[in-house]
């Protein structure tokens, strides 16, 4: 009797652990391998909207997305990339400041740079389209410095869905270099100046590899919704603008073309994942890991 | 992905309170929709096309709805298209549940939604849809339709003359407009500095980057086919090509500043675009707060497109359906929904109606057009279905999306 409990009890902790991972798994695979499959499939089909669809091993689809939408593609690079790097320069010492400064207000200004996003993603960039608008304080400043042409504008332009892109993103840059530069030892730093580095040696060489982690988990959370994102462009630009997540949007639900819109998204994952393969290669794995456990 | 709304739409379901309401939602339809039946049909009508009901064609198919107690209806509508209280009353005069839903956002999302079941032919669980005239045309094509029973929609005579006898539905067999809209030109006279009077004008160089135009190809080609001195009712699919290799011509001028949905409607209200090509309820409910917008009907003329109520095959409760028709085609309830959702009206004697209780609404023109103003209207051009997706497919490129 009291073998046989312990045997159970045993088994018990050997399953444990398979255990405590079935309800990521079962996510994993509902919420994720069977979308993507799904999409994979659809991506093979073809026919119309009104005849169905059928699978067929149509490959024509990704042929079409890679030599028409080129140009979307290579414009979403740019304007996420762009968008990570002012992201990092307004972030890092916005944060900088909030964990090296902020002394007994750290908490307020933490919450305040998280708070826009207890907004709505879609309000934040309609506001943005006030800010912007025409006739509008930031317009007419910029027009009265000579920054912006006399008929210039903002509203439907590169600027402004670059800058909506950045404003939507920057808590996920700033909140990991936040936890980051937390976690640095302070008196690492005052044995560099004790042995006499100078403040900037001392940040670019302790504080800044030490951050390192942070810097990798934000650039990485910032780049890569606003790849795929579709919102900025279509309510800040203009058809001068559109990224690829545009033309998915409207592939799915104008043309109602799933198998080229379900390429489209299979490319734009597979172009993420070679992305961040070679960001993590290049800027070595552990900062990654180390950012996961920050 | 594909259920992922735009962000037009929950924007303008954030504003809803606002009232841009249906306009809005509708312009999407007409965004997304044809209309085949106005001046065709409407120059068909006046010669001599009798009601509906008594037209019998080729194609009239027997239809009979027995009159059985209303326990239940399945309504799916755009959202903000009904003053609700009509739904109520109805409930309160013939008993029965009204399931009212607001679920059609674009006639494309919607169609693929319903897709998989249409084409087994099987039942989609809503009595009525309401969907935009190129969409009926598809659902009828396809046989996707239960059709009317006339004989329990007798105020069907109500409707309009010039929408009897569209190119899709020549008896009015299977559809019945709800409410019908025109895309022509929104404007502010103040900064555009003075009148606009032909389509042609919002092409003028002092207005470079001012102006919008609407994404959907159905809207703004036809606009451009009549600006060209053509008539969409028998515009082919060459001239619809032509009139979107301009739209490009102008947009790459930089002459356009955006290709939009419903959401012009802000650009033009806070003066960052002084020309909208734009749809007529909008532009009446923008009004409210800018009074000085103007909704242009072109000298070229303007598109009306229609919204129609449709039963969907194998439809559960068809005789509560056609009640719900004839109720609305009551020039009282008419009346009640035109001055809620300031859209064109196809029922005759609602304006007569709305006159007794709100007589600055009934003189609306674009409420309620005159014949002069009913002349200058034109349908969406008929397209095949292949032509009909080489247009989409030459608009997103010029759209960049």
């Amino acid at each position: 009797m009291a073998r046989r409990a312990l045997l159970t009890a045993r088994r018990r902790r050997q399953l444990l652990p398979y255990a405590i991972l079935v309800p990521g798994v079962a996510w994993l695979v509902v919420f994720f391998a069977i979308p993507v499959l799904n999409q994979v499939y659809v991506s093979l089909e073809s026919g119309t909207i009104e005849q169905g669809y059928a699978f067929d091993w149509n490959w024509s689809s990704y042929g079409t997305a890679l030599s028409d939408y080129q140009e979307q593609f290579l414009r979403s690079l740019f304007y996420a990339g762009t968008a990570t790097v002012l992201a990092l320069v307004i972030a890092f010492p916005l944060v900088y400041f909030v964990a090296f400064r902020g002394g007994r207000y750290k908490t307020v200004l933490l919450a305040l740079i998280v708070l826009p996003l207890f907004m709505n993603f879609l309000m934040r960039t309609v506001a943005w389209q006030t800010i912007l608008q025409d006739d509008g304080f930031v317009a007419d400043t910029m027009r009265s410095l000579g920054i912006l042409e006399e008929d210039g504008r903002l509203l439907a332009t590169r600027t402004a869905v670059i800058a909506g892109l950045t404003y939507n993103f920057l808590p996920f840059m700033a909140l990991p270099i936040y936890a980051a530069l937390e976690g640095v030892d302070r008196r690492l730093i005052e044995a560099a100046t004790d042995l006499y580095a100078t403040r900037w040696q001392a940040f670019r060489r302790i504080t800044v590899p030490l951050a390192m982690p942070g810097i990798v988990a934000g650039s990485l959370l910032t780049f890569i919704p606003a790849l795929g994102d579709y919102v900025n462009a279509s309510l800040l630009g203009s058809s001068r603008e559109t990224m690829i997540g545009n033309v998915i949007q409207s592939k799915f639900l104008v043309l109602t073309d799933y198998p080229t819109a379900a390429a489209l998204s299979f490319l734009l994952m597979l172009f993420i994942v070679v992305l961040v393969a070679i960001y993590i290669r290049v800027l070595g794995r552990r900062s990654l890991f180390e950012a996961a456990a920050a | 992905m594909p259920e992922q709304p735009r962000p037009e739409d929950i924007i303008e379901r954030l504003l809803a309170e606002q009232r841009l309401s249906r306009r809005g939602f509708l312009r999407k339809a007409g965004a997304t929709g044809l209309t085949f039946s106005g001046a065709a049909a409407f120059l068909a009508a006046c010669g001599g096309v009798e009601g509906t009901a008594t037209k019998t064609t080729a194609e009239t198919v027997a239809v009979d709805h027995p009159k059985v107690p209303i326990t239940q209806l399945n309504f799916s509508n755009w959202p903000l298209y009904i003053d609700k209280s009509v739904i109520k009353s109805f409930e309160k005069e013939y008993g029965g549940k009204v399931k009212y839903t607001e679920e059609i956002n674009d006639n494309q999302e919607f169609f693929g939604k319903v897709r998989q079941q249409l084409q087994q032919g099987q039942a989609i669980g809503r009595d009525i849809v309401v969907l935009t005239d190129y969409m009926a045309t598809r659902w009828i094509r396809n046989d996707y339709l239960t059709p009317i029973d006339k004989k329990n929609v007798p105020n069907a005579q109500n409707l309009v003359e010039g929408l009897r006898a569209p190119n899709f539905d020549p008896s009015r067999q299977y559809s019945l407009p709800w409410q019908s809209g025109m895309t022509a030109i929104g404007y502010n006279p103040k900064r555009t500095g003075g009148k606009l009077s032909s389509i042609n004008d919002i092409f003028d160089p002092k207005f470079k980057g001012r102006v919008t135009m609407l994404a959907d190809p159905h809207d703004s080609a036809s606009l451009m086919i009549l600006a060209d001195g053509k008539k969409t009712a028998d515009a082919t699919i060459d001239d619809v090509l032509a009139a979107i290799d301009r739209i490009d011509e102008e947009n790459r001028k930089g002459q356009i500043r955006r290709f939009t949905g419903n959401d012009y409607t802000t650009d033009l209200a806070k003066g960052n675009v002084w020309i909208s090509v734009a749809y007529s309820g909008d532009v009446i409910q923008l009004q409210a707060d800018n009074p000085e917008l103007e909704f242009l009907i072109p000298d070229e003329g303007a598109v009306l497109w229609s919204d129609n109520m449709l039963m969907p095959q194998k439809a559960a409760h068809p005789y509560a359906a056609e009640t719900m028709m004839n109720y609305v085609y009551e020039p009282e309830i008419a009346a009640k929904i035109a001055a809620y959702v300031n859209y064109v009206t196809p029922v005759i004697g609602a304006q007569e109606e709305l006159a007794k209780t709100d007589p600055e609404t009934a003189e609306n023109e674009l409420i309620f057009p005159s014949d002069e103003t009913r002349a200058k209207l034109n349908p969406y051009p008929t397209l095949s279905p292949e032509d009909e997706n080489r247009m989409l497919e030459a608009m997103q490129k010029v759209t960049g999306a």
